[in-house]
């Protein structure tokens, strides 16, 4: 299930121009550069600051600081590395602004109310949505680096390398939080229901 | 030193459950999780929760839906104040 940024889109000749490009101050090239990766920046930035408007002033925010630090990138890694990792950076900066602020962690109701696939009965699409639902507050309730390890490796589907490196970790003592983090969100769940979901 | 088959096996293994799946276990320690689990239904249990809770967190990754459109709008406003201080300066 492991889904590498590396292999899902090898590097190619096509990404270094439009590297080069957008370290020449090309905007356009920039945005298709990294339009490639937002929907997964966004996605990552909701489960980790768990709030969609917060999410998009993170995403904005780290694409503001790729952009005037793209001439930075010196190609030692892969530029969705070098991407994700300031997302993540400024996901961590939203959260201990918050922190500051003494807000609680919201859960996004929008957010936890999943349909169920179609093909269910009634009596299954409402354990289904239970268990995300359940399973969506375990995840906002981990502290931030294990919930960035859960996300990177097991939602985003990311290799434990690949995904050390964006958390800015050793890949052992990513394995260690992911490894935490799985047993305080499986904790959470009731078993019987996780092995009867039909996922 | 017996390795296998020791009292504390199950405390253990359910602390492993998620480096067995993982495959972050040594063959030693896989095979003393193994051993363990075949005799014991509560982490025979786990294995298979554990894999179902890697396929249900899997599963929901596209759930997020697609970034707004806002996304670039202060990179675009960044470049833009950046074009305007060129011209002014030539």
């Amino acid at each position: 299930m492991t889904r590498s940024l590396t292999t899902r889109r090898p590097v190619q000749t096509a990404e270094r121009d439009l590297v080069r490009g957008a370290q020449a101050g090309e905007v356009a090239a920039f945005e298709q550069l990294v339009g490639e990766h937002a929907d997964r920046l966004y996605a990552v930035a909701v489960r980790l600051v768990v709030d969609r408007t917060e999410a998009e002033d993170v995403v904005q925010e780290s694409l503001l600081r790729a952009w005037r630090g793209i001439g930075r990138f010196k190609g030692h890694s892969m530029f969705s590395t070098w991407l994700y990792r300031i997302a993540v950076n400024e996901s961590n900066r939203a959260l201990e602004r918050r922190l500051r602020r003494g807000v609680a962690i919201p859960i996004d109701e929008e957010f936890v109310q999943i349909p169920a696939p179609a093909h269910d009965g009634p009596a299954s699409q409402a354990e289904q949505e239970e268990l995300r639902h359940g399973l969506d507050t375990a995840i906002a309730s981990l502290a931030p680096p294990y919930r960035t390890a859960l996300v990177l490796r097991d939602i985003e589907g990311l290799s434990a390398s690949e995904a050390a490196k964006i958390a800015g970790v050793g890949e052992a003592a990513f394995k260690s939080r992911l490894h935490q983090a799985r047993l305080k969100v499986r904790a959470a769940l009731d078993d019987t229901a996780l092995i009867a979901a039909p996922i | 030193m017996r390795v296998l088959g020791r009292r504390d096996d199950h405390a253990w293994s359910q602390e492993h459950l998620s480096h067995y799946v993982e495959g972050d276990l040594s063959w030693l320690a896989r095979r003393r999780l193994e051993l363990h689990a075949e005799e014991c239904p509560d982490c025979s249990r786990g294995i298979r929760a554990v894999r179902a809770l890697l396929r249900l967190m899997h599963a929901t990754a596209d759930r997020s839906g697609a970034a707004p459109a806002s996304i670039f709008d202060r990179v675009r406003a960044d470049a833009a104040r950046g074009e305007t201080d060129q011209a002014r300066e030539t």
